[in-house]
């Protein structure tokens, strides 16, 4: 979650209104994002069972379930 | 939080520059003249530089979402969200000039030449803070409907219009008086508004209503309502083509109407999350900034096709042109920095086709859970698939 001030507050009022129920892990320092060159919200990042990267981006609702039917399809 | 940007980013471009010499910009231009004359490639000195180029990175505070340009004054003013406050920018020198606090949340702007007024509407206080813009003194502070988180502006009939998202509703505010005095019902997630001044019309984009509602600017009945995209985000009207521009911000399209018959024209793909959108002072360009991409797309406004795209900071907000200069002004939200683009209608180099992550390893992390405080690790799901998604409470 990309906020600048009260981050955990302002995560967990995002995650209740919007129903999510996942886990929502919180990048205070913006570290990890920058790690993984993220440059705008929202970003989606797909990871295969090997732990690789095979898709970034992927925002459009079409685009994302196209790329995780084509991943799980996988062997 | 997003990741500090670092102080030696920050070059103001002309600080070195003696007093009387000519700065930057005016050799560049003449660069280009010369290139494009008679005298033909000399050498080095008549080399031509045919691309963008990132001017300076001004720090402007937190959050920054909307900013608006007083080319009289040379000065940019900059919402900064998070910080409850404007910034106003000078141009000249990329320099912070002051900083002012409004209500809480500011995100969009407007700036009242005659008056030298700025407006800000603060969502967080349903608040429409007024400034002088050239020392930020407060002036009055108008409330209006719940999250204001949009504003419109028709100088002639000296009023400013809000779009209260909550409420969805249009507070309408005399900008003399500095008074509220009307509503218009619109739709839930009214924002941002545009005004056809020829037409005397505003059009404002309903985010969760996927439309947009007609008004009269004056006597403030409504007249209708369009269709937009999945999240309209931002509306812009470009007086020379006669044509309304619609940010989709959950399609990552752009769709153009026609003014004059209020039919969608056609809708033009750009990156993810186009959220800012403004037109160049001769109609030719469209700049949209894609928040989720840390990009600023071009179009041509003519063929309606994308001629470039701009990287620019992390989650651009939106953006303005500096009339004087051609310049681009764009707010970066993520970065809390004002990115400002010599020549904008010119390419740069391409960005490359696949995001450079792809095909590698995720980088391991260990953060905490928002809900639990419990560290969560990549080792925890090594052998499944699955997505990690980085998103906004805009």
């Amino acid at each position: 979650m990309w906020e600048s001030v009260d981050a955990a507050t302002e995560a967990r009022n995002f995650a209740g209104i919007w129903g999510i129920d996942g886990p929502v892990l919180l990048d205070e320092t913006g570290e990890y994002a920058a790690a993984l060159g993220i440059r705008g919200v929202p970003t989606n990042v797909l990871v295969d069972a090997h732990g690789i990267v095979r898709g970034v981006g992927l925002t459009a609702p079409q685009e994302l379930d196209e790329a995780v039917d084509a991943l799980l399809a996988e062997e | 939080m997003p990741p500090a940007v670092p102080g030696d980013l920050y070059r103001p471009p002309f600080e070195s520059r003696p007093p009387g010499q000519p700065d930057g910009m005016d050799r560049m231009d003449r660069m280009d003249h010369a290139d494009h004359g008679a005298s033909g490639a000399d050498g080095p000195a008549c080399a031509a530089d045919l691309t963008h180029r990132i001017l300076a990175r001004v720090p402007v505070g937190m959050g920054p979402e909307a900013v608006v340009v007083d080319p009289v004054g040379g000065c940019a003013f900059v919402a900064c969200s998070r910080s409850n406050g404007v910034t106003a920018v000078d141009l000249e020198r990329a320099m912070v000039r002051w900083r002012a606090e409004t209500g809480r949340e500011p995100i969009p702007l407007i700036h009242d030449a005659p008056t030298g007024r700025l407006f800000s509407a603060d969502a967080r206080s349903d608040t429409v803070t007024v400034l002088r813009a050239d020392t930020g003194e407060r002036l009055a502070q108008v409330r209006v409907g719940e999250y204001p988180s949009g504003l419109g502006y028709h100088p002639g009939l000296r009023r400013v219009y809000s779009g209260d998202t909550a409420a969805g509703t249009v507070s309408v505010l005399d900008v003399d008086r500095m008074e509220l005095v009307g509503t218009v019902p619109a739709e839930l997630g009214a924002g941002s508004i545009a005004v056809d001044v020829t037409r005397g019309r505003a059009y404002v984009a309903n985010f969760m209503s996927a439309s947009v509602t007609v008004f009269d600017a004056q006597t403030l009945q409504p007249l209708g309502l369009l269709p937009a995209g999945n999240g309209p985000c931002k509306v812009v009207v470009n007086p020379v083509a006669d044509h309304l521009y619609v940010a989709n911000s959950l399609q990552g399209t752009v769709m153009r109407i026609s003014l004059a018959t209020g039919e969608a024209i056609d809708e033009l793909p750009v990156e993810r999350a186009p959220v800012g959108l403004c037109v160049s002072p001769d109609g030719r360009w469209i700049y949209v900034c894609n928040r989720g991409a840390g990009t600023v797309s071009v179009l041509d406004a003519a063929s309606g096709r994308e001629s470039h795209r701009i990287q620019v900071e992390q989650a651009p907000g939106d953006c303005a042109v500096d009339p004087r200069t051609g310049r681009l002004l764009v707010s970066n939200a993520g970065a809390g920095t004002l990115t400002i683009v010599d020549r904008p209608w010119l390419s740069g180099p391409a960005p490359a086709a696949t995001h450079p992550l792809v095909g590698r390893p995720l980088p391991a992390f260990a953060l905490p859970d928002a809900h639990t405080g419990q560290v969560r690790t990549t080792r925890e799901w090594a052998e499944k698939k699955y997505v990690i998604n980085f998103f906004a409470s805009w």
